[in-house]
């Protein structure tokens, strides 16, 4: 081994520690201080999560063990080894999860008017009546009732629904045998069923108990023995032979089909089932014991995002969040002249991202436009940017868009709209052979009177108008032409058209960025060496790249003092003597989804600033195309050092990693509350204020067309 | 203020670019663009006379996103250049034809001497820089994948330039067969490209002091380039700081350098033969100071395209340029100066009066005087078969700045000087010339075999003449007190071509000077 720093015994295993980020989602549900609505949603998140971890990390972890492939990882685990401890801690969270649920929560939306019935045999009998004429009406009709004998195979269980499996006996057959049968709950009904019930309390039931009470109705001449709900997780991991694929776009829809099939790798069925029943789904499906997850309480936790949605209940919920208005562009105004004046920093979702919409917007509208182009990741449905693009095609811009159809779960939402731009006339481009595009990039060219120019915005978020209220991100617009040479080079590359030859200002994986993170924490650790001021902040979602953490190890060393602030994984352990003494890792779970990426080197006095789409994780750094771009302006620079200086403050929302890789909150005896997302709202909202006020007020402004 | 778009495309033979560049009168010209797409035509098109159906496939591919681009700026025109590649191809009209058809895109292509000459404008459109550089004595050297080209400057003027088949992947081809080991790479290299050198310095260098050295090749200046952005300040080195910036004299290792550069390996074994060639190059012509302007043909082609409508402020006269070299390949073969400058004067008035009638313009009149100076260089082999010697010694001499073809017309128009004009259909059997190269041979030929005639004593009693066309009379007024009576007779005889190609008829009206 060429260094110290690469020994196992200083490193993490990432799906333990993405396990331990769930967990600190999960108290987040289980903080008394957040309101309840919140905390239901919280819960929620930490089992769509799960779900995802499984479908996407077990699965290819049980591939790697089916394949008898045992190299280990960064941590020195085996790939069976990982799965064994996965296990353990996923039992455990689970378990956490139904007893926050049962215990803490279920107690107390009773108590606030919201009664979730458990059972359908806790209906009244007006209750059960109101049940009863619902499935008739409303159920009965969609439902695909399945049984398996000799002559009908076992029935294709869909990857992560929610099923209903029941042993039936024939009444007529003169043999007792029993046989099985299962339903799918419909997802084209809501899950959560609203019931008549008693004066000032909602009252609620979930739909499979609704089909359960009513199952005798599905199998007529048969005895129902019992009744259990059942889930399964099947591996989808996509990984797609694209040597071999012809037509991308083809060839991800036909996987999308096939990840109905995969194995499965995860059995949720009731606490208490029938072990009848059990015995028929683990010999049908092929799971072992330690895949089985025994419930006690509702399966798939996502539906309480369903609940979080309930009319009423508005004082258990946050209000609404409005982002407020970016000073620099305000509503009406051109967004070109603007970005003219001077570069532009927005930070979402504090400031709003409808300047980025409306550059769009204006772009394909503008006479003096020529082309737009732009790299879209995962895009919200009926996204007006998708429709500003195909006006701007229709209005005979070049309209280039580079879609990244590999953008997981996503496939089957991306195709959708790629062939829209295609219809419209945008040159599309369906990402990379063998890389993922994860940048976020647009450029806008524009012929004015003095020559061309060009308008770039570089982001640290998808251009998602939707999830950018609920991501902090951090986007760039400037019209410097340095950055807009450099713009052109990245699609060009992307296009296929031109190899780059050097950058001005940004870095670009998959081919220059991680030697650029290498120098710059090498440089560092240099001026440490020297006795120069020498410190990193660095932001991002996971770190799990072993040189980018060992060139870590290598500069605390050397004194370099190192705060991470990593909201997900990180590989890097703290406080090994001689190693990482002086590195600190926290971890901010809040109401928003702590997204962006910012990379401060303070480089002996002559400070650096970067901003990026990417982690320091080797799929970003080697698999990706990514971009980091300098924050240069020293006003910007500023704005951005605020960001990573409120979040070291941060006391309420902030965990701090211990030597033992768990993480605790802060104590905050002897500090000031500081919730650095809830300080970044209110400074926002300050700042325009502010401006605002400044307004001569003898100056009429016309109202504007609201927004559509 | 207009803004005016143009496209240069450079099918080189290893790789296709695509420039597109912006013209203002308050920036000049300016690069929006700069495509590269590495496609070695080269490679098949050398070996066979053919380039396969695969790399047109890809080469159609890759125009089609060039004219994507061009559509994106709505450019006003654009030029797409064929060069070594393309040229050296057995069934070029073909495949210019297909790629045309296919892509919409008209290349044309260029010949060595046009090639090189659209490169050093690139470089002297930089201007200033250029202009301070080549006030002491400088070469500019480029770096080609077949040959370089080295051409010498004397006071601002480009006064000799010779091809040399030394280029980056001609010399890794032939001292790879050589090249057992590693270890004798760079000497056998060196020693290779030193002993073709020598000869260059032998016979153009003579006693000119060259101080300075003007790269212009795609490996070694683009690396200078991109570190001068970066603020490293490596466009200009001395011949020392040039070698420690390549990573010093012996310890050369590919991979750390690839890295250290960010290129590819194959790209820094490219780079390699392409710094031998330049500190040899440094070392024979005893220049200290390398310059890497980090310009490429489409540069060139940009500017010319800027030159030729008027978007550009004149920052060296070209034609001087070319005129210079002709003189020197004249002195070279010991031609008669005197007679040269008479002969010049006398076509160039002829052709100046008779613009409306031939038709001819600016490009024609410069053939016509490239052809004056260079009318008796066939002298020094035979004085004999005159006319067939100047014919071949100007084929086969490159003259920077024209095409073959326009080397072609100069050689006709000095060969018939001397002998019977030949006729269209025996003339054009073995060349590439067409109709109306040919009209551009008869005309000029007619021209100067008049101006010959007028001055067949050689005493340049003509070289002050008069010319006025009236009517289907040529009259030409000569001021002189000497007897022209062999003019006057031989005039009669020269005269039939120039009536048979103009249907207009010379005379000559001599004047006595005043003083007797």
């Amino acid at each position: 081994m060429k260094n110290k720093y690469l020994d196992p015994n200083y490193y993490y295993n990432r799906e333990l520690s993405w396990i331990s980020f769930n967990k600190r989602v999960l108290l987040e549900a289980r903080d008394k201080q957040n309101l309840l609505f919140e905390r239901l949603k919280f819960l929620s998140i930490t089992s769509s999560n799960l779900d995802e971890f499984f479908m996407v990390r077990v699965a290819s972890l049980k591939d790697m063990v089916n394949a008898d492939y045992t190299k280990k990882d960064i941590a020195g685990l085996t790939p069976k080894q990982q799965l064994e401890e996965i296990n353990k801690v996923t039992h455990e969270l689970v378990n956490l999860q139904y007893s926050t649920y049962n215990r803490s929560l279920y107690p107390m939306l009773l108590q606030q008017g919201l009664q979730i019935i458990a059972k359908h045999e806790e209906l009244t009998k007006e209750q059960a009546e109101y049940v009863d004429r619902y499935f008739e009406e409303a159920v009965y009709p969609v439902l695909t009732p399945m049984a398996v004998d000799s002559s009908r195979p076992f029935p294709l269980i869909r990857n992560k629904t929610l099923n209903i499996g029941a042993l039936i006996r024939n009444r007529h057959k003169e043999k007792n045998e029993l046989e099985f049968a299962t339903v799918q709950v419909p997802n084209v009904l809501p899950r959560v069923v609203k019931l008549p019930g008693k004066e000032g309390m909602t009252t609620v039931i979930f739909l499979e108990e609704v089909i359960e009470r009513n199952i005798g109705k599905l199998f007529l001449s048969y005895d129902i023995v019992s009744t259990y709900p059942f889930r399964i997780m099947r591996n989808a991991d996509l990984t797609i032979e694209e040597d071999e694929a012809e037509d991308l776009l083809k060839e991800i829809e036909k996987q999308i089909k096939k990840r109905q099939w995969g194995q499965v790798i995860r059995l949720e069925v009731e606490a208490g089932i029938d072990k009848k029943l059990l015995g028929v789904l683990k010999e049908d499906l092929q799971v072992e014991e330690s895949d089985i997850y025994y419930i006690d309480g509702p399966l798939d936790l996502t539906v309480m995002m369903k609940v979080y949605g309930m009319e009423g209940f508005e004082n258990l919920r946050e209000p609404k969040h409005e982002p407020a208005q970016v000073p620099e562009l305000p509503e009406g105004c051109n967004v070109f002249e603007q970005i003219q004046k001077s570069d532009i920093i927005m930070h979402h979702p504090y400031q709003s991202f409808q300047p980025v919409v409306e550059f769009i917007r204006q772009a394909s509208r503008d006479p003096q436009v020529l082309a737009i182009k732009q790299t879209l990741y995962r895009v919200s449905g009926n996204s007006p940017i998708i429709a500003a693009l195909a006006t701007a095609a229709e209005n005979g811009k070049q309209v280039t868009v580079l879609v990244e159809l590999k953008a997981r779960f996503d496939e089957e939402n991306n195709i959708v709209w790629a062939r829209k731009l295609e219809q419209a006339g945008c040159h599309v481009i369906y990402g990379l052979v063998g890389l993922k595009t994860h940048s976020k990039i647009t450029l806008v060219v524009r012929k004015e009177e003095d020559g061309i120019r060009r308008y770039v915005h570089l982001g640290t978020g998808n251009y998602n108008d939707a999830t950018a209220k609920l991501y902090t991100d951090v986007g760039l617009f400037t019209c410097k032409e340095s950055f807009g040479e450099d713009a052109t080079a990245v699609f060009n590359m992307l296009s296929g058209y031109s190899e780059p030859l050097s950058w001005n200002k940004l870095a670009v994986a998959p081919l220059w960025l991680k030697d650029k993170f290498l120098y710059w924490i090498e440089r560092e650790k240099e001026q440490a060496l020297n006795k120069k001021p020498a410190r990193i902040i660095a932001k991002m979602n996971s770190l799990c790249d072993r040189d980018i953490i060992a060139a870590l190890y290598e500069a605390s060393a050397a004194g370099v003092e190192i705060e991470l602030i990593i909201r997900g994984i990180c590989c890097l352990k703290t406080g090994i003597p001689g190693i990482s003494e002086n590195i600190k890792v926290r971890s901010i779970v809040g109401r928003f989804l702590e997204h962006s990426r910012i990379f401060y080197f303070e480089n002996g006095g002559r400070e650096e600033i970067y901003c990026g789409s990417s982690d320091w994780m080797p799929r970003n750094l080697e698999r990706r195309v990514e971009i980091v771009f300098p924050i240069e302006d020293e006003r910007l620079k500023k704005k951005i050092y605020h960001i990573l200086e409120g979040e070291l403050r941060d006391t309420i929302k902030a965990s701090i990693m211990t030597l033992e890789g768990t993480y605790e909150k802060i104590d905050r005896r002897g500090k000031e509350a500081y919730s650095s997302q809830e300080v970044f709202t209110k400074e926002a909202k300050q700042e325009i204020n502010k401006i605002k006020e400044g307004v001569d007020n003898r100056v009429f402004i016309p109202a504007k067309h609201l927004e559509d | 203020m207009k803004v005016r778009l143009f496209a240069a495309i450079d099918i080189g033979s290893f790789e296709l670019s695509c420039k597109i560049f912006e013209f203002t009168s308050k920036n000049g010209m300016k690069e929006i663009e700069n495509l590269r797409y590495r496609l070695d035509l080269g490679g098949e098109s050398f070996a066979n006379g053919k380039i396969s159906g695969e790399k047109v496939d890809e080469l159609c591919h890759t125009l089609l996103s060039f004219r994507k681009i061009m559509e994106l700026y709505q450019v006003e025109a654009y030029k797409a250049y064929g060069t070594s590649a393309i040229r050296e191809t057995q069934n070029r009209m073909i495949l210019l034809d297909q790629i045309e058809q296919r892509t919409g895109i008209k290349i044309e292509v260029i010949s060595n001497s046009e090639q090189r000459f659209l490169n050093y404008k690139a470089i002297a459109s930089r201007g200033e820089e250029f202009n301070k550089i080549i006030e002491k004595g400088t070469a500019i050297l480029d770096i080609g994948g077949g040959s370089i080209q080295l051409s010498l400057f004397d006071k601002d003027t480009l006064v000799a330039t010779q091809n040399l088949k030394i280029g980056v992947f001609r010399l890794e081809e032939q001292i790879r067969h050589l090249a057992g080991n590693n270890v004798r790479y760079e000497e056998l290299l060196d020693e290779y490209i030193s002993s073709q050198l020598s000869v260059f310095k032998k016979l153009y260098l003579k006693d000119r002091i060259i101080e300075n050295i003007i790269v212009v090749d795609d490996y070694v200046s683009s690396i200078m380039q991109k570190f001068e952005k970066e603020g490293a300040g490596t466009a200009h080195l001395t011949y020392d700081e040039f070698v420690k910036f390549l990573g010093g004299e012996k310890n050369f290792h590919l991979q750390e350098q690839a890295k250290r550069f960010g290129i590819s390996e194959d790209n820094m074994a490219h780079t390699f033969v392409s710094s031998v060639i330049i500190k040899r190059c440094m070392k024979t012509l005893g220049a200290d100071h390398i310059w890497s302007p980090g310009v490429v043909l489409c540069d060139g082609i940009g500017y010319e395209y800027g030159e030729k409508k008027g978007l550009l402020t004149e920052i060296h006269d070209f034609r001087q340029d070319i005129i210079a070299c002709a003189h020197n390949i004249s002195k070279r073969y010991q031609g008669n100066k005197k007679r040269s400058e008479t002969l010049e004067s006398i076509a160039l008035t002829i052709f100046d009066s008779m613009k409306k009638i031939h038709g001819l313009g600016k490009r024609e009149r410069l053939l016509l005087q490239l052809a004056t100076i260079l009318h008796d260089c066939g002298k020094y082999i035979s004085m004999v078969n005159l006319g067939e010697c100047s014919y071949n010694i100007i084929l086969y001499t490159e003259i920077i700045g024209i095409s073959h073809i326009e080397r072609e017309i100069v050689a006709n128009v000095v060969k018939f000087n001397h002998e019977e004009f030949t006729y269209f259909d025996i003339l054009t059997r073995n060349s590439l010339l067409e109709k109306n190269n040919y009209m551009v041979i008869a005309k000029l030929t007619a021209i100067l075999k008049l101006a010959n005639a007028l001055d067949r004593s050689q005493k340049q009693k003509f070289k002050d003449i008069k010319v006025a066309l009236k009517e289907h009379i040529l009259s030409i007024s000569v001021v002189t007190d000497e007897d022209i009576t062999l003019e006057q007779g031989l005039l009669r005889e020269r005269a039939d071509f120039f009536e048979e190609v103009y249907s207009i008829k010379p005379v000559i009206k001599q004047k006595k000077s005043m003083i007797i």
